[in-house]
């Protein structure tokens, strides 16, 4: 980030912390005038009314073409699909937390997700992706991209030389979450950036694998994929960094270069960010993401260490826990701001029974009971929320995956996720004591 | 301009920064100073407000006047306007004005000093008969809520001309589509935005219009210093509705007229008030004053158990509070609206046990009219 004084548009980055940037984003920006506006106005017209024929075709030629117009332009808006003030600045804040160059937002989720691998690849391109996947992000490679004759190979990526397995080279992509939803997995970036490097070697430019991380789970409070060498990171607004359960969105962030693709891809696809969802992100979702997170991170690390002690449970998944398989490589990239291990908001466990079924019907008595009974647990998808969310990933989230594919992505028929909310935390294991109680 | 192109234009320049054509929600408490004592004119959300500005202005040119200064309620605004008397001034107000009205005059104004003469002002000479030394204002609510009553507002605003006293006029069941006070000579509008203005039942909000620059400068410095001003969002939702009030207004007055036939000419009531019969007693003085009838109407069943089995049965029309919205609503103004007015007093002005107002929706009105055919075939 460029380092300038407060009133000539940038702020010295260096000088303050993340939680501070925040709360200010860049503070003044260039994107829309509303200097003495302490929060942003919410943009609320889909058209704006140009001076003249010659400044509308400016406008025109100006969108999507940055190599002409240079970076960070005062843009000429046209109509919300294009561009529109409450999506810019939200997107240049979001590409500052995330450690990236450029972002660009999307409807939710899916809409960044799917426009995302949409400029990364054509008919007869491969991706690599881990075999544990969001339940509509399986879905989409696995019933629409053979559509388009795209090839999605599902690999264990927690061994980042299993890449080499599938790899051909028609791979463009390989794509991950970490923490994997449901199960949290934990996928090393750094020694996958090696790996993909070393392939890169011998590739011409155009060719070499993009590595993308789908950055919900952890949002950028507690790890910045970029940082740690992917190419780009996505991020669910729906989720932590929205936080209040409002609104959908979803947001694409990585080199300036690819910016002008996306806003092609947005415009033709119109996965639109809603105006007002956006001023919701830039006015409570940021600059509250700190506080929120870190609550959130401590009471999932007493409700993972409460849960690891109970009989009852057969075993439980949390970066947090010491005794996790991946603890180490969690420890090393889950890393917030400051530099503390933030493990996350997520929690992972399996109630025990003689077997699978047995499992399974402990989960959704267990649910249930919680459904009905339980004051500080909600059972809903979706997580990073205020309030704390469980659900069942088989029969909810993950109901997309083939039943006999659970266990070879190793998601079992009775595990239980739970996204941590705000709530007093001895609130919530109490709750949590009343459902094991009954099962 | 006519009053479709002031609905859709006044107030409302696109943004000068973006060219942005809806005027921005600016949801801002505070803004930014550049120095000590320099700014660009904002200083702080209550004080001033871009979005709420824009609602004024728009809403000013409306009603045909300079100035609009908006509230967060009808009875925010009303009670601001009570800032231009003090102890010891007296009012006279029409004797059937919207319940809250009475009860923020009767049962709180009274004990800050203030003195109040209820009249039935469609007899103007009932106003001239009530002025007293003190006198300073005049409340006139036309058509009255719920009994419908005229006062003839060119010839009370001459009376309060000749005797130096300020004339108000609360406008909220006609819009200013279909009726404007200013230009017959009064001195004060006043709506209920929640009403007409807003039309969608998702807004509480209230203004008031003036061509007078000391009543403006006077009620602009309460609604700063009181502070009972509208949200930005509250401000850009009645924006949204005001484009569309003369199409809106169009229809509840036609739907309105349908009905008030139907209920005529089928016998079902035993006395409707609506000012666009022929029969009732000031449908002269209304076809002068207003562009239409309007969207109220209220009708006695004669007997308390026809009016609550209606209210019960029917399906279409909901009972509730408030009116002006697009869908139809019906209440029952004794137990309701006007539950503050004692009952003697209700009684005297023909609010009976069994009256029944009706705010007409927007909706296909032979539904409506069989909504109400068949609510009262449940109960007979």
């Amino acid at each position: 980030m460029n380092t300038q004084n407060k009133n000539n548009n940038t702020v010295d980055d260096t000088k303050y912390s993340m939680e501070t940037h925040l709360i200010y984003g860049k503070n003044v920006t260039k994107k829309w005038d509303y200097s003495h506006h302490v929060l942003p106005p919410i943009s609320s017209s889909i058209i704006y009314r140009l001076d003249s024929v010659e400044r509308g075709a400016e406008g025109f030629i100006e969108f999507a073409n940055s190599p002409i117009t240079g970076e960070d332009p005062m843009p000429i808006y046209i109509y919300d699909r294009l561009g529109e003030p409450n999506k810019d600045i939200l997107e240049e804040n979001l590409a500052y937390t995330e450690r990236g160059e450029m972002a660009v937002t999307f409807a939710t989720g899916m809409g960044a997700i799917s426009a995302l691998m949409g400029i990364l690849t054509k008919s007869g391109d491969e991706i690599i992706a881990h075999h544990t996947l969001y339940g509509c992000t399986y879905s989409l490679f696995t019933s629409w991209y053979p559509r388009y004759n795209i090839k999605v190979n599902l690999v264990d990526l927690t061994d980042s030389k299993n890449i080499l397995t599938v790899l051909s080279e028609k791979t463009k992509v390989v794509y991950f979450e970490t923490p994997s939803n449901p199960n949290l997995d934990i996928i090393d970036i750094v020694s996958l950036r090696e790996i993909v490097d070393k392939i890169n070697e011998q590739r011409p430019e155009a060719d070499k694998i993009k590595i993308v991380v789908d950055n919900t789970f952890a949002t950028p409070f507690c790890q910045r994929p970029i940082e740690l060498g992917a190419n780009f990171s996505i991020d669910s607004l729906t989720k932590g960094l929205g936080g209040f359960g409002t609104d959908m969105g979803g947001v694409v962030i990585g080199k300036m270069k690819y910016r002008d693709m996306l806003l092609l891809f947005r415009k033709d696809f119109g996965a639109v960010l809603n105006n007002k969802s956006a001023w919701n992100v830039i006015t409570y979702g940021l600059p509250t993401l700190s506080i929120r997170i870190q609550k959130q991170i401590q009471s999932a690390q007493k409700i993972a260490e409460y849960l690891n002690n109970q009989n009852k449970v057969e075993f439980v998944n949390y970066p947090g826990l010491s005794n996790y398989k991946y603890y180490e490589t969690a420890k090393k990239q889950m890393i917030d701001f400051n530099g503390n291990f933030s493990p996350g908001s997520l929690i992972y466990f399996v109630l025990k029974g003689k077997n699978a079924i047995e499992s399974k019907e402990n989960a959704k008595k267990f649910m249930n009971y919680a459904a009905k009974n339980a004051y500080t647990m909600t059972l809903a998808v979706s997580l990073g929320h205020t309030r704390t969310l469980i659900e069942h990933p088989a029969s909810m989230t993950h109901s997309m995956v083939p039943i006999d594919k659970l266990s070879e992505y190793k998601i079992d028929p009775g595990g239980i996720r739970l996204a941590a909310g705000l709530e007093n935390v001895d609130d919530i294991i109490s709750d949590l004591d009343k459902c094991l109680n009954i099962v | 301009m006519g009053f479709s192109t002031d609905a859709i234009h006044a107030g409302q320049k696109p943004d000068p920064v973006t060219g942005a054509v809806i005027t921005p929600i600016y949801q801002t408490s505070t803004y930014a100073q550049e120095e000590l004592g320099k700014h660009k004119g904002y200083e702080y959300g209550r004080t001033h407000n871009l979005t709420r500005q824009s609602l004024e202005a728009n809403i000013a040119a409306l009603e045909k006047g300079k100035y609009g200064i908006a509230f967060s309620s009808g009875l925010a605004a009303t009670h601001a306007l009570m800032g231009l008397v003090k102890a010891g001034d007296h009012i006279i107000a029409s004797n059937n004005v919207y319940g809250g009205t009475y009860r923020l005059f009767e049962l709180i104004m009274k004990d800050y000093g203030l003195e109040f003469s209820w009249v039935d002002t469609s007899e103007l000479k009932n106003i001239e008969n009530a002025i007293r030394k003190n006198t300073k204002l005049v409340y006139l609510e036309t058509p009255t809520n719920p009994m419908l009553n005229l006062t003839d507002l060119k010839g009370a605003s001459e009376i309060c001309r000749k005797n130096n006293l300020v004339s108000i006029v609360d406008n909220t069941f006609m819009s200013p589509y279909l009726q404007n006070p200013l230009t017959l000579g009064c001195d004060i509008v006043l709506h209920s935005s929640t009403k007409y203005l807003n039309g969608h039942s998702d807004v509480i909000g209230g203004i008031i219009i003036t061509n007078d620059d000391s009543i403006h400068q006077r009620i602009r410095y309460i609604q700063n210093a009181v502070g009972a001003v509208p949200s930005p969002f509250d401000c850009w939702l009645i924006l949204r509705s005001t484009k569309t009030l003369a199409v809106r207004m169009e229809r509840h007055n036609k739907n309105a007229i349908e009905l008030a036939n139907f209920l005529a000419e089928s016998k079902l009531a035993k006395k409707i008030y609506y000012p666009g019969l022929a029969n009732h007693p000031q449908h002269e003085l209304a076809k002068k004053q207003m562009k239409g009838f309007g969207g109220m109407i209220s009708a006695d069943f004669g007997e308390v158990e026809t009016a609550k089995s209606l209210l019960k049965n029917v399906k279409i029309f909901t009972l509730g509070e408030s009116l002006g919205g697009v869908e139809s609503l019906i209440s029952h103004p004794a137990s309701m609206t006007h539950a503050s007015v004692p009952k003697e007093e209700r009684e005297k002005m023909g609010l009976t046990d069994s009256l029944v107002r009706f705010s007409v929706g927007i909706e296909d009105i032979e539904d409506l009219i069989a909504d109400i055919k068949n609510a009262l075939n449940s109960y007979y």
